[in-house]
């Protein structure tokens, strides 16, 4: 033990004072050589200067016996590492083409993997920002695998009484709402939260308290908790907030709270302000408008709260008989799950092409490091023939290999930075996304694959030299023949690698390209063109009734329509194409729903009687509304896809339903059919009905203004004219319809822009692969080629033969690719619209593209090969 | 001063050798070599390229010292002194070689 200790102290000395005990050294050399020419002075009696000489040379070389007792100070290795990586750099600067080329395909592979992979990470991998957030879960309404929707007031009541598996429950509802503070009115999204929300989030407010069970109840003094940002933009300060009131909806509300810094979401539901949410007792057991969160008792899994839950909805079906919706389940989901919903999906595709697209570059880098190192066949010979050991050998190949993947490395980081700065920008809009950073894990994974490709490869020429003896190879010289064949086995393998890998790549992003023009083919079922919807929001204390509301439109439509270059205006709670207003149930009274069956529903909104001319919305069949659908014989419009879907036999205009369950209203009836339109996306269904405005009014709705010539001019005077009407309602951003168009396939869009560039890269690495490694052919075999065109070999022989081994390679990668596509192919299923992941026409046509640029990759160097002038190149060697 | 008269050392001999130098008392590497060279009737001659890694060698083994000092003819030097540890393992391979050579001898000259 204390020896070791002593070593370890000597060896760390002498790393440290290397040159000083050099010095000693030399010194007591020095003095070794002067008493052995003085000792030869006294014994022989020669000259002083001769005895030097002498001694000198019955010493030797001092320098060689520095160099081996360095060696026995264990130190060598350090100074070597020095000297590895000063020749690898100087040999890497001096083929300039070679290295630039691998660190710009590392940098690419890492930075592109490590971005994707560090998004992924923050949106997949981190917990929710609450304690134990595994124990929460997000509750809906459930009839079949995919439809599920929100709770009712009912459903909410009975889980907080009955559901024993859950230690709090919470409910919110979010709604843009007209919000004063000081001065003018704004419209800020709000959540109307209970007590329970807060509670099983475990978020308390920073001051001040939470909401308590107490301001739930209907009447209790109204109380709301405000964000930090809202407080001090508000208020100047979180202290100052305390006790102030604001106007929310036009009901005075005290804040009693703020919550921590940071918070601008809660659970996924955006909001500034969260008032408590006070519900008054139910008459029916619809509509189901609720968010509702849980926190599940401890021990408790997402099993056993749906077996509770579920025996609260079966208890449910008897006690309110509006709703009989006998396969409906009350059913608990990952709150972290149904947060990120698709997003993960999507993530998971981006992961799985990026990583190809990572591999594609190590094979591609790993084949150029193949080529550098047999070239350098002839050096490795001599050196191990002028006394270089094995191990120095490796060390010195394996040290290039490691720089070079440094260089990519740190390439690689800087690329990654900003492939994920782009990723945030224009990447799909994904929860959480924002907050990602680089992740030095994923760095560090993609450094240490590119590290042992690295490694691998830089030792193959030493590997095959053991086999065979440095002499031979000498004499071989750079006809190194089995060698080189061996490595163009190798070569060749990472090239049908690589084309196996770019495959997938390709296929899925050209999958994709063709869903979304598909999509963008799509006709969402009205003109969007010249049409903008100004969202407003009448304050629900002053426009309490159906009378207050109606009257203020009545006032605020023929003024708007008079304003100069409107062409027509319209009133919708909807806005297409991707917002439905709500969903809700009915039943047919013709066909009604088996006992045990699920009651449907569709896609439900409420408009005004312009808003069909407005939007370029035809009328089908039967009428539209009239001023005379007051609700005592309630009425809808149904669309085209609706009518169609339940009376495919063309009879559903006078047809009567249930709408909401509820069987003590007055049945309504069917007038009309109107052409589809998109509410559930362009991808969605064209199914809607349509209520008219006149038989229930709604404080949120959208005024649609179609214009003659550019909108911008009109809208201004259009939002004076509301605001002439009411000053205190507060008018949002006025939403142009041809953007929000636009903007609702931009997810689909951004995925397929970001796979299309995966795909580029891809095809670009392998054709970069197929070229080097035929270039590299012909290079080598230029001799052989000579003699071939010396014998009466046409050109188009020589370019055939070389293009045959290129695409040879091609077509084994691409048939080898399309094997993976096709088992990968469920994978992309979900993301795609009308279109298969095993579309033969998309396969065969990227199939072909692979091989047509691979063909142009083979032809390049075969032409070249075939420009070879014969007696050049026989006289060369 | 023919190579032939000389013979090779044997690997691991040089330590032991040098080791018993030292029993003698300290020593700088001159010394040492000239010393190999005396008690050997000038058959064993050391490489002073082996000489010095050695030295260094057996100091890292702890089984020697070094330090400047100056020899009687007032010439500074590096002298090499036994350590304990040094003196134990010189004691241990000196048994261990004279097993070893008495064997060797035994058999080359059985009959």
């Amino acid at each position: 033990m204390r020896q070791w200790l002593h070593r370890i102290v000597r060896r760390v000395r002498a790393l440290a004072q290397g040159s000083a005990l050099d010095r000693d050294l030399d010194a007591e050399m020095r003095i070794h050589v002067e008493m052995e020419a003085e000792a030869l002075v006294r014994a022989y009696g020669i000259a002083p200067e001769e005895a030097r000489r002498q001694a000198l040379v019955a010493f030797g070389g001092i320098e060689r016996y520095k160099e081996a007792h360095r060696d026995a100070r264990g130190v060598r290795w350090m100074s070597e590492l020095a000297q590895d990586v000063r020749y690898a750099a100087r040999s890497l600067v001096h083929a300039p083409a070679f290295s630039l080329s691998a660190v710009l395909v590392l940098a690419l592979g890492i930075g592109a993997s490590t971005a994707v992979f560090s998004a992924v990470d923050a949106v997949l991998l981190t917990h929710l920002p609450y304690p134990h957030d595994e124990a929460l879960v997000r509750i809906y309404e459930q009839n079949s695998p995919t439809n599920r929707w929100g709770l009712s007031v009912v459903d909410f009541h009975a889980i907080e009484a009955q559901a024993h598996s859950l230690t709090a429950v919470g409910a919110v509802q979010q709604r843009e709402v007209a919000v004063t503070a000081d001065g003018e009115p704004e419209q800020l999204r709000t959540g109307f939260a209970t007590s329970g929300f807060f509670r099983a989030l475990g978020v308390r407010p920073e001051r001040g308290r939470s909401i308590e069970p107490g301001d739930e109840r209907p009447g209790a003094p109204p109380v709301v908790l405000v964000d930090q940002a809202f407080a001090v933009q508000t208020f100047g300060g979180a202290a100052n907030a305390l006790g102030r009131n604001i106007m929310i909806d036009g009901i005075a509300h005290t804040v009693v709270g703020v919550l921590p810094a940071g918070v601008n979401e809660l659970a996924g539901m955006h909001a500034r302000i969260w008032p408590a949410l006070q519900l008054d007792p139910p008459t029916r057991r619809g509509p189901f408008g609720l968010y509702v969160v849980g926190r599940m008792a401890s021990g408790v899994t997402l099993d056993v709260a749906r077996r509770d839950l579920a025996a609260v909805s079966v208890a449910l079906l008897s006690a309110w008989p509006s709703f009989q919706d006998h396969v409906a389940r009350l059913t608990p989901y990952s709150l972290r799950e149904s947060i990120l919903g698709s997003a993960g999906h999507t993530l998971r595709l981006l992961v799985a092409a990026v990583a190809l697209v990572l591999l594609i570059a190590v094979a591609n880098v790993a084949s150029l490091m193949l080529v550098r190192a047999t070239s350098r066949w002839r050096e490795i010979s001599f050196r191990t023939v002028l006394g270089a050991t094995r191990g120095r050998l490796v060390r010195l190949l394996v040290t290039e290999s490691v720089v070079l993947a440094i260089v990519g490395a740190i390439a690689g980081v800087a690329v990654g930075a900003a492939g994920l700065a782009v990723l945030k920008t224009i990447g799909p809009s994904i929860p959480r996304l924002d907050g990602a950073r680089l992740d030095l894990r994923a760095v560090g994974v993609a450094v240490a694959l590119a590290l042992v490709a690295g490694v691998i490869v830089g030792m193959y020429p030493v590997a095959l030299l053991l086999g065979r003896g440095a002499a031979a190879a000498l004499r071989e010289g750079n006809r190194a023949v089995s060698g080189g064949r061996h490595a163009h086995a190798i070569r060749g393998m990472f090239v049908v690698t690589e084309f196996a890998l770019t495959l997938p790549v390709l296929a899925g992003a050209a999958l994709l390209l063709n869903s979304f023009v598909r999509l963008q083919r799509v006709n969402p079922g009205f003109d969007p063109a010249r049409l903008v919807a100004i969202p407003v929001a009448l304050p629900s204390a002053r426009y309490a009734n159906d009378s207050a509301m109606s009257a203020y439109w009545a006032r605020a439509l023929p003024l708007v329509r008079e304003v100069p270059g409107v062409v027509n205006v319209g009133l919708g709670a909807s806005m297409p194409p991707d917002y439905a207003w709500t969903f809700n149930n009915f039943d047919l009274i013709d066909r009604p729903v088996p006992p045990g069956g699920a009651q449907p529903t569709s896609p439900w909104t409420m408009a005004g009687r312009e808003y069909f001319a407005t939007l370029g919305v035809p009328l089908l069949d039967g009428r539209l509304f009239t001023p005379a659908d007051t609700g005592g014989a309630p009425v809808v419009v149904v669309s085209r896809t609706w009518a169609e879907h339940y009376f495919p036999d063309g009879t559903a205009v006078g047809r009567r339903l249930i709408s909401g369950g509820c069987i003590t209203c007055p049945l309504t009836t069917i007038v009309g059919i109107v052409g589809d339109v998109k509410y559930q996306g362009l991808d969605g269904s064209g199914d809607a009905v349509y209520e008219p405005l006149t038989q229930g009014w709604t404080q949120g709705l959208n005024l649609f203004v179609r214009t003659a010539g550019s909108p911008a001019a009109v809208v201004d005077r259009v939002r004076a004219v509301l605001r002439s009407v009411d000053p205190a309602i507060p008018l949002n951003d006025v939403v142009p319809m041809e953007d929000r168009v636009y903007a609702s396939i931009a997810q689909p869009r951004h995925l397929t822009t970001l796979l299309g560039g995966f795909a580029v890269a891809a095809l670009a690495l392998a054709a970069v692969g197929i070229f080097g490694m035929l270039s590299y052919t012909v290079s080598a075999r230029r001799r052989e080629i000579g003699v071939r065109m010396a014998l009466g070999a046409p050109h188009g022989a020589v370019v055939r033969m070389i293009v045959r081994r290129g695409m040879g390679h091609a077509v084994a990668g691409a048939v080898l690719g399309l094997a993976a596509a096709l088992a990968g192919a469920r994978w992309l299923a979900g993301a795609l619209y009308e279109v298969r992941a095993t579309d033969p026409a998309t396969l065969t046509a990227v199939t072909l593209l692979l091989l047509g640029v691979a063909f142009v990759a083979c032809w390049l160097p075969a032409r070249r090969a075939a420009m070879i002038d014969p007696t050049e190149a026989i006289r060369a060697e | 001063m023919t190579m032939t008269d000389r013979a090779d050392l044997l690997q691991g001999t040089l330590d032991l050798l040098i080791l018993k130098t030292l029993v003698l008392g300290p020593l700088h590497g001159w010394g040492i070599s000239k010393r190999i060279r005396q008690l050997s009737s000038d058959v064993l001659e050391v490489g002073q390229g082996s000489l010095y890694p050695a030295l260094y060698r057996l100091e890292d083994k702890g089984w020697i010292r070094a330090e400047w000092g100056v020899s009687p003819e007032g010439r500074r030097a590096k002298f090499y002194t036994l350590t304990a540890a040094g003196k134990k393992h010189f004691t241990a391979e000196r048994s261990q070689w004279r097993l070893f050579s008495g064997a060797v001898e035994q058999v080359l000259s059985a009959t």
